[in-house]
């Protein structure tokens, strides 16, 4: 696991660690990201308090990670729904909600010459963040304020990767 | 090194060279080709012009131009959502020249071939099938 306090993405950084030939089930987390991105480049608010990560996967079949991107959404709400007495819903494929309100975005980018060289799958996950821009209230929470308490970023981090390794061994298999 | 290879009844002579740390040249019958390593560290064809400075590319007036693909293809079907080459964008393998988003990820296609770009045959949201041309080397 490499951890940061500042980072631009950590997407970015698995990438570029992926290319380099970081192992698989590297994690790159960090505590705030400068320019963290989702789903077409579109800016993911990201200051401190929120649980930011991505992970380099193992080589696997396009139709694998595409299962893969869509279980992340099921297994981040789950973690939530298990250990908060919150109602996630899920937004296919990338998205989980909190009362319409986004709370997690994932994203999932493959690097391809002629076959898939490396992939990587970024978690954002809106956990410990006081408020919002202006701009965000009325899209965006956090599962502080939702529970009205901090969480543990680092059980829901180890949960998430456990059921992600979980579920990528079954549908690869 | 020198070795011979027989296919099909003709022989070629090959002698392998390393130039420069990491790049290679293979001379077959008398012709030169040259390879690096990518960044995912497979070898792959490169010029070694667009390669490194200092590289005793010119000699016996040779340049690589052999084995290059002069096309690179969408490995997978997708909308087009960036193109970062243009038309004489010299291009190396390795480099990233269109995202392409597919299946609900995102796809950074890189060349795994070298050449100067003569015609980007794709637009920007362009929805492409899987083995159409995207670009056309010179």
């Amino acid at each position: 696991m490499e951890k940061f306090k500042t980072i631009s993405s950590t997407n970015q950084k698995a990438k570029e660690l992926a290319q380099e030939g970081a192992e698989p089930w590297t994690v790159i987390v960090a505590e705030e990201q400068k320019a963290g991105y989702g789903k077409e480049k579109v800016s993911w608010f990201s200051p401190k308090g929120g649980l930011y990560f991505s992970i380099i996967l193992p080589k696997s079949q396009i139709e694998d990670l595409q299962t893969l991107t869509i279980l992340a959404a099921f297994i981040v709400a789950k973690t939530i729904k298990d250990n908060f007495s919150l109602e996630p819903l899920i937004k296919l494929p990338n998205d989980v909600l909190i009362k319409q309100k986004k709370v997690a975005g994932i994203l999932t980018e493959n690097i391809i010459g002629k076959e898939i060289k490396n992939s990587i799958i970024g978690i954002g996950l809106n956990s410990n963040i006081d408020e919002f821009p202006r701009e965000l209230e009325k899209s965006a929470t956090s599962l502080k304020i939702e529970l009205g308490r901090e969480v543990d970023n680092e059980k829901i981090l180890e949960m998430i990767i456990k059921g992600l390794k979980e579920q990528l061994k079954t549908i690869s298999q | 090194m020198q070795t011979e290879i027989k296919i099909k009844n003709k022989i070629y002579r090959i002698d392998i060279n390393e130039m420069a740390e990491g790049l290679l040249k293979v001379k077959i019958n008398n012709r030169n080709y040259f390879f690096a390593k990518n960044k995912s560290g497979e070898l792959a064809s490169v010029d070694p012009k667009l390669y490194a400075n200092g590289v005793e590319s010119e000699e016996n007036g040779i340049i690589y131009d052999g084995l290059a693909e002069k096309e690179i293809k969408s490995p997978i079907a997708g909308i087009i959502s960036s193109i970062y080459v243009k038309k004489g964008s010299k291009i190396k393998s390795g480099q990233k020249i269109a995202t392409l988003i597919a299946m609900k990820m995102e796809n950074e296609i890189i060349a795994e071939t070298v050449g100067v770009v003569k015609e980007v045959k794709v637009k920007e949201k362009q929805f492409v099938n899987s083995n159409e041309i995207l670009i056309i080397l010179e």
